[in-house]
């Protein structure tokens, strides 16, 4: 669960209860070094059994970015990072180049480093392979609500990961947190969804409920989709045992 | 007198002024387009679509909510000096007008930055008027450099400077700068600037992209609704703000839309918009710029601030004094730039956002990023 665009503290903790999330991710922008009432860490002290995980967003590039890890992790005292780079502040793409160095640096410096990058399958190997411990891809911009619409290159980034891969930004619904779960994604990353919800404490329930539906789905196996076409009534191969007989 | 200025091309907002005949089809249209520009801003600010007005709000708070959340960043200005050489004519900072002067001095200013920190702040915008021997380019980059020690987000609402200077005051912890247009309709805007360096339309328009250029995180667009067609003014801040956007896609734009209020000097609104218009832009400039930050300052009365939180505006200043020396001295000496319509305390602002249903954020920024590159004072 993302933490930021809560009405208040109180709804912010529900809501993270409710959806059973494990992790949860704080903006290092939005935490206090001197404790106040929209300070995140206080109110996200009152979890128990929840990773901490910062993130960076509001950096523009890898220097900015380790640097904000590096204080993320003293002032949560947690080894996790979600690498968040987006230099353009409007539609908050990540960027695959700076995010790339960023996250080599951090991987090797001993973060648990969980990028959100762009669905791109081949980036996905190159973080995998510096070391990264969890993949996150967008399913399309962030606070757009278009859902999985990367759902083609998702499914090439599932086909080869190494490692976990959470599916980050733009869902709306929790139909799409499931068939995310569905199509094999280890997770889900959401917040505006549940934050912007007409009630967010009944929305987060109703994501944990999405994506427990579509992992089950996932463990149970989809029937076979094939190419369309349905199975025909009379074999088409009949012939072949005649010669064989 | 100078020769009236002329507007660029790719400033000029003529080709969509046509929308201003737009018929209920058009604003419709509008309403449900999926890339809505120019043209669907101007339908939006006709005469037809008053009858939208609800269906608009409707629109400009879901996509609030949707790309800001639940949440009102808050900022605060602090004046640091009312010396002026300009003559504009809407302004009680003006070089004409009769009022005590006078500049914080360095260790006044720590005092100011100190007892506005008290109330919580950590987006601190700084405001001069224009350069002058009093109060310079190297007095606000001093005053920058103690706000940057104690802020988060510092600011700096000022006259425009060279590239070079924008990027001395980003090297010393300035993130955003702000500049009005005031208006940008050249007939207009020669008229009412009288005499001074602001006279100079094109120097002006030009600054905000010398300060992304020069690394500035923020630049604030705007112009002074009164002084002139808001449609005009309008289509024309959408275009400034897809041209810099364009050029400079790494900084981020908000838009504020200050309406003229009572000042020293009794200037009377040209083309005065009434709350009910200003409401329309704020809706209409969200329904076509979903992503970009909405500021509306203490100028509006308390009733229409509380009713415009999260309907399109995501940040807002409470507490503010216009005055110089306004938030540590009790008596300031003089008088403010202009009448503060909401003059609550941030306590009792704070109170109403939370009652509906808003959290109001202080810090959404951490100096940790200006100091990765190697600047500022964190």
């Amino acid at each position: 669960m993302g933490t930021g665009k809560f009405q208040d503290a109180e709804t912010m903790v529900g809501a993270v209860r409710a959806s059973g999330a494990q992790i949860v991710t704080v903006a290092l922008r939005r935490v206090g070094r001197n404790p106040r009432e929209d300070d995140m860490l206080g109110s996200l002290g009152e979890l128990k059994g929840i990773t901490l995980m910062p993130n960076t967003s509001g950096a523009r590039n890898a220097s900015e970015a380790i640097r904000a890890a590096r204080l993320g992790r003293e002032l949560c005292g947690s080894p996790f990072v979600k690498v968040e780079i987006h230099p353009n502040p409007h539609h908050l793409m990540p960027d695959p180049i700076e995010t790339f160095e960023a996250a080599t640096v951090l991987a090797a410096e001993g973060f648990v480093v969980m990028p959100y990058m762009p669905a791109d399958p081949v980036l996905a190997k190159r973080l995998e392979d510096v070391g990264c411990a969890s993949l996150m891809p967008l399913g399309s911009a962030i606070g757009s609500g278009r859902g999985l619409a990367t759902a083609e290159m998702l499914r090439l980034i599932l086909r080869d990961a190494r490692i976990p891969v959470i599916v980050d930004a733009g869902l709306r619904s929790p139909s799409e947190a499931a068939a995310a779960l569905e199509m094999g994604c280890d997770a889900v990353l959401v917040n505006s969804a549940v934050a912007a919800s007409g009630d967010p404490i009944a929305m987060a329930a109703a994501f944990a409920r999405a994506v427990g539906a579509g992992r089950d789905a996932h463990r149970a196996g989809l029937m076979p989709q094939g190419g369309g076409a349905a199975l025909a009534t009379s074999p088409l191969t009949a012939f072949l045992s005649v010669e064989g007989a | 007198m100078t020769a009236q200025p002329r507007m660029p091309a790719w400033l000029d907002p003529s080709p969509w002024l046509d929308g201003r005949g737009a018929t209920p089809a058009d604003v419709e249209r509008a309403l449900g387009c999926d890339a809505p520009g120019p043209r669907e801003l101007a339908a939006l600010l006709s005469p037809a679509a008053r009858p939208f007005m609800e269906e608009m709000a409707q629109r400009a708070r879901a996509l609030t909510q949707r790309h800001f959340g639940r949440t009102i960043s808050m900022y605060a200005p602090l004046y640091l000096a009312n010396f002026c050489t300009n003559g504009c004519a809407y302004c009680g900072f003006a070089s004409d007008r009769v009022q005590p002067r006078r500049r914080l001095e360095p260790p006044e200013v720590e005092e100011e930055l100190a007892a506005l920190k008290e109330t919580g702040f950590e987006e601190v915008l700084l405001l001069t008027g224009e350069r002058t021997p009093h109060a310079g380019f190297d007095y606000l980059l001093e005053c920058v450099s103690l706000a940057a020690r104690m802020f988060h987000a510092v600011g700096v609402e000022a006259f425009p400077m060279t590239t070079r200077e924008y990027a001395l005051l980003a090297e010393a912890g300035c993130s955003g700068v702000t500049l009005y247009q005031e208006t940008y309709d050249p007939r207009q805007y020669d008229r009412l600037h009288r005499w001074g360096p602001k006279k100079d339309y094109l120097d002006r328009l030009d600054g905000p992209a010398r300060a992304m250029e020069a690394g500035i995180r923020t630049v604030g667009l705007g112009v002074l609704l009164g002084l002139s067609d808001p449609v005009f003014d309008a289509v024309c801040l959408l275009r400034h703000a897809a041209h810099l956007q364009r050029d400079h896609w790494k900084s981020g734009i908000t838009l504020s839309f200050p309406r003229l209020r009572p000042q020293s000097g009794n200037f009377s609104a040209t083309f005065p918009v009434d709350e009910a218009g200003l409401a329309r832009l704020v809706f209409a400039v969200r329904i076509v710029l979903p992503d970009v930050p909405l500021l509306l300052s203490t100028r509006e009365r308390p009733e229409f601030r509380d009713g415009m939180a999260g309907l399109g505006i995501s940040k807002m200043s409470a507490g503010s004094r216009t005055s110089v020396g306004g938030y540590g001295e009790a008596d300031p000496a003089t008088e403010g730039q202009f009448e503060v319509g909401d003059k609550r305390s941030v306590p009792d602002f704070c109170a109403m956002l939370r009652n509906r249903g808003l959290e109001p954020v202080f810090k959404n920024w951490d100096s940790v990023f200006r100091d990765a590159a190697g600047a500022g004072h964190g």
